[in-house]
């Protein structure tokens, strides 16, 4: 039962650091995305680039591909219960 | 220098070729010639090679062993140890020992009337330091020369490609937008700390410069 606990808190932990690297690399993909979206065609000066990238970011902390990633968190206890069910009830 | 280079990577590669070999699991076509238990001690360090289950005590100092004992299809014999893994490494999650051998009693066959099965366990078998592979699964085969596609393993290594290119793309991402333009900052106070310097070093040669000229006032004249 210790060894169990023991598992689940060690793969709660690998996840949610996965989770969380993932996180802070999708954020600056999309960040790095907008502002050549901006500076393709700039419209105006570098307070209004500012403005269009927070928004975006805004818009993108909302997003459902944001929250999908959340399943990173999950996939190690998936991952267990198919090799729990395979190796001993397969 | 060059040597040295190739050492390290040399032992990187062969420590983690061989931690894959022993790890990840193996099939092998056998006939289950029959089963056996029998109590080994665990107080030697050929521990690390003996599973830890659950619900075994940390400080025992032996315990049964169930084995499976097998001929290959060249004739050799295999003894597999059949022992839970437990929740931790190596992460079978294995729990069905006592199915597996009942599995494995029930596919026993002679020499004259074989019935071949496919063994699936991880681990190594060396005779010199009693170590056997571990036995995770057993199934009948339609013959001894049945083919086995290794799934597990071609989505293991493509998970750990996948992986390995996006680490990569991951630090280039963080090169690209972190440590660059902060390398760029550093460069620049680091231009002016030097042109600083170069200043100070000016002045100073300046002043010592000084010093000396007015030392060699009191030299003798040559």
């Amino acid at each position: 039962m210790i060894g169990f606990l023991r598992a689940i808190v060690i793969w709660a932990v690998v996840g949610a650091v996965a989770y969380f690297i993932l996180r802070i690399y999708a954020r600056s993909l999309r960040r790095e995305a907008l502002e050549k979206e901006w500076d393709a065609a700039p419209q105006g000066d570098t307070e209004a680039r500012e403005a269009f990238i927070d928004k975006g970011m805004a818009d993108y902390e909302g997003s459902l591909r944001n929250r999908l990633l959340v399943i990173i968190f999950v996939l190690p206890f998936i991952a267990i219960a198919v090799l729990l069910y395979l190796v001993n009830y397969a | 220098m060059r040597y040295v280079k190739w050492a390290i990577w040399l032992t990187i590669v062969l420590t983690v070729g061989l931690f894959l070999h022993y790890t990840l699991p193996q099939h092998d076509v056998v006939r289950v010639v029959g089963t056996y238990q029998e109590r080994q001690d665990l107080t030697d360090w050929t521990r690390i090679f003996w599973s830890s289950p659950d619900d075994q005590s940390g400080t025992l100092t032996n315990r049964d062993v169930q084995f499976i004992q097998t001929i290959q299809t060249d004739g050799d014999p295999m003894v597999y140890r059949n022992e839970d893994t437990g929740w931790f490494w190596p992460p079978y999650f294995k729990f069905d020992t006592a199915r597996l051998q009942t599995e494995a009693d029930d596919l026993r066959s002679t020499a004259e009337a074989p019935k071949w099965a496919v063994v699936t366990h991880y681990g190594w078998r060396n005779e010199l330091i009693s170590i056997f592979p571990n036995a995770v699964g057993i199934r009948a085969a339609e013959g001894p020369d049945v083919t086995i596609i290794p799934w597990f393993n071609i989505f293991f290594f493509a998970f750990l490609l996948i992986l390995a290119v996006l680490v990569r793309k991951m630090w280039l991402q963080f090169r690209e937008r972190m440590v660059d333009p902060a390398l760029a900052d550093a460069g620049e106070a680091w231009d002016s700390v030097e042109a600083k310097a170069a200043s100070a070093r000016k002045e100073a040669r300046g002043f010592f410069g000084r010093i000396g000229a007015w030392l060699n006032t009191w030299r003798a004249k040559k």
